[in-house]
């Protein structure tokens, strides 16, 4: 009779405790958050940001995964056809992004900025993720591409910082000559070349003409400043250092920073890895100057390349306002300021730093962007794949010498022409 | 011999099911779906018949991986078989004593890392400013040699060609000792009373008893090249210019980077065939020289 009576106490038990945890599994929300940073301090400071989140929110579970950022563009197009997709994914805004937007497998956040989310930021920082008129996502972090340059080999060679194209050749020809490296520049993965791509493509042919061309269904580059954008580049090759293509950036950077190289074009989302790993005889001997103008061209000299990441929502969520709701921490004042303080990251929102609570190259990188009237985004996020599969190949023959201008750019109009008529 | 004749096959159906939901049924999903245009985000599919194999065949990337493919299975077959041979049947011979043990183990402790990690390694020791070749070769050189030899079209696949020839090489040697430890020994002590050389035991008496594991060696070997991915992923990426690209590495990169996966999916079948093909091929010639 006894051991009767225990095992239905034990059983009674489990039920109990099976019932009480159901409850509690009924009211947890689980969000999938898949983000690009396995490196410190970004993967603590994730880690941090989303137990705090959670701390903040009992009933919501954050399940985050992380991927670096080469497997993460081929990741993300595979689990987005799933149905483990992230809810909340980080993004790079342009093609890259609208592509998934025409598949269906982005959330339209429109309504939700328009009701006051907007007010709170940057409108320019929130336009790359505007696509036909919606917008889809939210901004993490600004970017904009300088050249970054060695003050100190740069008095030594008796030059200044150019302020059109002419003289940035005179100058590159000047630090050749005084023995060093001109620029710094690894392009083993091509996104490194569409970035000059990017700006110059911007200051030689006008801005509505490039947008028009990097719409798939139209575009078709038969503008005549994009074989001058491909010129200039060329005429920027002989100053990089030898086997550019073999070299990865981060490899490259190190001339850079130990007093081989004079400059290098650098996202100013990298002056946290100068302020953090330089050695200090560079740390304290560098500045920043923008893509040097160039004369008689028909595009916006005023334009510069700098897109901002961020994150987005799939369309297929279970939980839509949750996620809402935890894409505007990640993306609000709150995780801002942290993210300021953390990272020497600046994200979207209005006035969430001021000067002297980071230090000034950061915040005057980031005043750059917030006056630039206009940004462009870089070459690669905004092609289609198709046509960035022929053109980062070629860009990087360019960059060899083993392809001409006309050469590369006949290539990637054939290329624009096989995708037109995919629509 | 079974009391149930039904036995042996419930013996045999787990593994045949098994690879028939995992190897056959997904090789025809793939010969079907190389007939459409799609991707893995976005759903529906476009018909396009014939067309991505017509693409396929008319696109230079295509050809040069061929050609790289078939490098290595050269290369290879002169190298990892071919040295591997030589070192097996030096090995095994009476020239060496207790020594034969150590570098049994040294020629093969290459092929025990992973791909990856030697990629990596090599990788660096390729390396134009850092890497360790360019040191060793500017012991001998006047001025610094900095050679990029990934990063330059004529010698990047060369180069990581032979990192598979030093990481493999030994791998084969040992399936070749394992054949010749089998050969009797009567056989070489008639061949000695013959009047053999060291040499003329290797030809007449090593060689045809250890065919069949030369021709399986050899079959893996060019299998195994054409089937390539992971050395050159690993250190060039196909790049500079998708001169090292192989079928592999072309199928991964139009499947995942440029959003084509019924373009990749008909590559698969062209790699599929050839492998299938090659195998046949090599299993019919070495048939026929008799057994």
């Amino acid at each position: 009779m006894s051991r009767k009576l225990v095992t239905l106490s034990i059983v009674l038990a489990m039920l109990l405790v099976m019932s009480f945890s159901l409850t509690i599994g009924a009211q947890e929300v689980t969000l999938k958050f898949l983000h690009r940073w396995t490196q410190e301090p970004d993967s603590t400071f994730f880690e941090e940001v989303v137990a705090n989140y959670e701390e903040q929110n009992p009933n919501i579970n954050i399940d985050m995964e992380v991927v670096s950022n080469d497997p993460f563009k081929e990741k993300i197009k595979i689990i987005l056809g799933t149905e483990n997709a992230p809810d909340v994914f980080f993004t790079w805004p342009g093609e890259f992004t609208n592509r998934f937007i025409r598949a269906g497998q982005v959330m339209d956040l429109t309504s939700y900025m328009e009701d006051g989310w907007g007010d709170t930021l940057i409108d320019s920082v929130v336009e790359p993720f505007r696509y036909e008129g919606k917008v889809y996502g939210a901004p993490y972090r600004l970017d904009a591409k300088v050249f970054v340059y060695n003050t100190k080999i740069f008095e030594e060679v008796g030059v200044e910082e150019p302020e059109t194209f002419d003289e940035f050749l005179t100058v590159l020809e000047k630090i050749d000559n005084a023995g060093y490296i001109p620029i710094a520049f690894g392009n083993m993965f091509p996104w490194a070349v569409s970035h000059y791509m990017g700006q110059l493509n911007a200051y030689c042919v006008p801005y509505d003409v490039y947008m028009e061309d990097l719409d798939p269904a139209v575009g078709d580059f038969a503008h005549p400043g994009y074989l001058m954008a491909l010129e200039k580049y060329e005429q920027l090759t002989p100053y990089f250092n030898a086997s550019s293509n073999a070299i990865r950036h981060d490899e490259a950077r190190i001339s850079l920073f130990n007093g081989e190289a004079a400059m290098m074009y650098l996202e100013i989302i990298e002056i946290p890895t100068i302020e953090q790993q330089a050695p200090e005889e560079f740390r304290n001997n560098y500045d920043v100057f923008v893509m040097p103008k160039i004369e008689g061209a028909e595009g916006d000299q005023s334009a510069l390349i700098g897109y901002p990441e961020g994150f987005v929502i799939s369309a297929n969520t279970e939980h839509p306002e949750e996620a809402v709701a935890f894409l505007k921490y990640l993306t609000g004042k709150e995780v801002g300021q942290k993210e300021a303080q953390d990272l020497l990251f600046v994200n979207g929102v209005k006035n969430v730093v001021s000067k002297g609570e980071i230090p000034d190259s950061v915040y005057n990188t980031t005043q750059l962007v917030l006056e630039t009237e206009r940004l462009v985004n870089w070459f690669d996020s905004s092609l289609h794949a198709e046509i960035w599969s022929v053109a980062g190949s070629e860009l990087q023959k360019l960059t060899d010498g083993v392809a001409t201008p006309e050469e590369v750019l006949e290539e990637i109009r054939a290329a624009a022409e096989d995708v037109r008529a995919q629509f | 011999m079974y009391k149930n004749k039904i036995t042996p096959y419930l013996f045999i159906i787990p593994a045949l099911v098994f690879i028939f939901i995992f190897v056959y049924i997904p090789i025809i999903e793939n010969f079907y779906f190389s007939f459409f245009r799609m991707n893995s985000y976005a759903p529906g599919r476009t018909f396009l018949g014939l067309d991505n194999y017509k693409d396929i065949f008319q696109n230079d990337i295509f050809y040069t991986a061929i050609i790289n493919n078939t490098w290595y299975a050269v290369i290879s077959l002169i190298f990892q078989v071919g040295l591997g041979l030589v070192l097996a049947i030096t090995l095994e011979s009476k020239l060496l004593g207790k020594e034969r043990k150590f570098f049994r183990t040294i020629y093969f402790l290459p092929s025990v890392i992973a791909i990856a990690a030697v990629g990596l390694m090599f990788y660096y020791i390729y390396n134009p400013n850092l890497g360790l070749l360019n040191a060793v070769i500017s012991l001998f050189t006047e001025n610094e040699f900095k050679y990029a030899w990934l990063g330059r079209p004529n010698t990047a696949i060369f180069a990581v060609i032979a990192m598979s020839q030093w990481q493999f090489t030994g791998y084969i040697m040992i399936l070749l000792i394992v054949s010749i430890q089998k050969i009797p020994e009567e056989l070489y002590e008639v061949a000695e009373i013959d009047g053999a050389s060291s040499f003329q035991k290797a030809i007449y008496v090593t060689i045809p008893q250890i065919k069949q594991m030369i021709l399986v060696t050899s079959v893996i070997t060019v299998i195994g090249a054409f089937k390539l991915f992971t050395e050159i992923f690993v250190t060039t990426r196909g790049g500079p210019y998708d001169t090292t690209q192989v079928l592999g590495t072309f199928m991964y990169k139009t499947a995942f980077f440029y959003d084509k996966m019924g373009y990749a999916a008909a590559i698969a079948v062209i790699i599929f065939i050839i492998t299938f093909t090659t195998s046949i091929i090599q299993i019919r010639l070495a048939n026929r020289g008799g057994d």
